[in-house]
């Protein structure tokens, strides 16, 4: 028997998240996907940089985890975490995300549909995130698709 | 040379990436990038777990592997180049898998003194199978 999902959830807006990057957060996120960039690692490097220091790698933001808003989200589409997949993930990034800069995330689900594949019934829960700095200024976006098994 | 810079007079439509093989994929580095990332989803952690959810025995993040992708398009084009990187996830990275990363020159344009290449990007696995599959935008620096 498939479990419904709840498709009220289409225009949930997550209340705001703040996160300031640090610079050896970074790191062992560049190290652990096996990555020596020196902009990423390198603290010298990054000071003689056009960015004048370390920047984060393209999926950084990936990081910028809401992990109150996830868990709410799940029960309120009534599903659980064995459930998931991740379907697809996009980046839009207006400039490198630095260490010591706090940022705002701003996710809203903006939409839900279903389709049945080769492994069965399938939600797909499309979120996006808006990424601004202390100006207000957009950096970054996020539009994340979750699979969410039936 | 690696990190070489390249200009966006020199690069032509049809062109490849150098192809970046990432891997095996072993356990202790999804045990890292869960602790790197924040995503200790056990799916990837636990064989047990992962079997009973009906997937067969634990499989890497996908946002792993599209970290290797990535680092597939800063290796030729630069940190800090990619304006927009989106990736469909097609297919399970399970242990000891090997994930290649490849790219391909699709368009390029200039607006406003901004150059752009548009990529076409996929990884596959050591059976050819696509993991990986997607669209990258770069920005490059002309020569003067």
């Amino acid at each position: 028997m498939a479990i419904r999902i709840n498709r009220g959830v289409v225009g949930k807006e997550f209340p705001p998240y703040a996160v300031t990057v640090e610079r050896g957060k970074i790191k062992e996120f560049a190290r652990a996907l096996g990555d020596p960039n020196p902009f990423y690692l390198d603290d010298r490097v990054g000071a003689a940089s056009e960015w004048g220091d370390v920047i984060a790698p393209p999926t950084f933001a990936t990081t910028f985890r809401d992990e109150a808003g996830a868990a709410a989200l799940l029960t309120e589409l009534g599903t659980d975490i064995s459930r998931l997949l991740h379907g697809e993930q996009e980046f839009e990034l207006f400039r490198p995300l630095q260490p010591g800069q706090t940022y705002l995330c701003r996710a809203k689900v903006v939409d839900i549909y279903e389709k049945t594949g080769k492994s069965g019934p399938m939600a797909f829960v499309v979120r996006e995130t808006a990424i601004t700095d202390r100006a207000n200024e957009l950096v970054a976006t996020m539009r994340q698709v979750t699979v969410v098994r039936l | 040379m690696k990190y070489a810079k390249i200009y966006f007079d020199d690069v032509t439509v049809g062109a490849a990436l150098p192809p970046l093989v990432k891997g095996p994929v072993q356990q202790i580095q999804l045990t890292r990038y869960a602790g790197a990332s924040g995503d200790f989803n056990p799916i990837h952690q636990d064989e047990e777990f992962a079997r009973a959810a009906g997937m067969g025995g634990v499989f890497a993040h996908g946002m792993l592997s599209m970290g290797f992708v990535a680092q597939a398009v800063t290796d030729w084009a630069g940190a800090g180049a990619v304006r927009k990187l989106g990736v469909r996830f097609a297919g399970l990275v399970r242990l000891k898998d090997t994930v290649t990363c490849r790219g391909r020159v699709l368009a390029k344009s200039s607006k406003d003194d901004v150059h752009t290449v548009e990529l076409e990007v996929w990884a596959e696995n050591q059976k050819g199978e696509k993991v990986v599959t997607g669209r990258a935008t770069v920005a490059l620096p002309a020569r003067a």
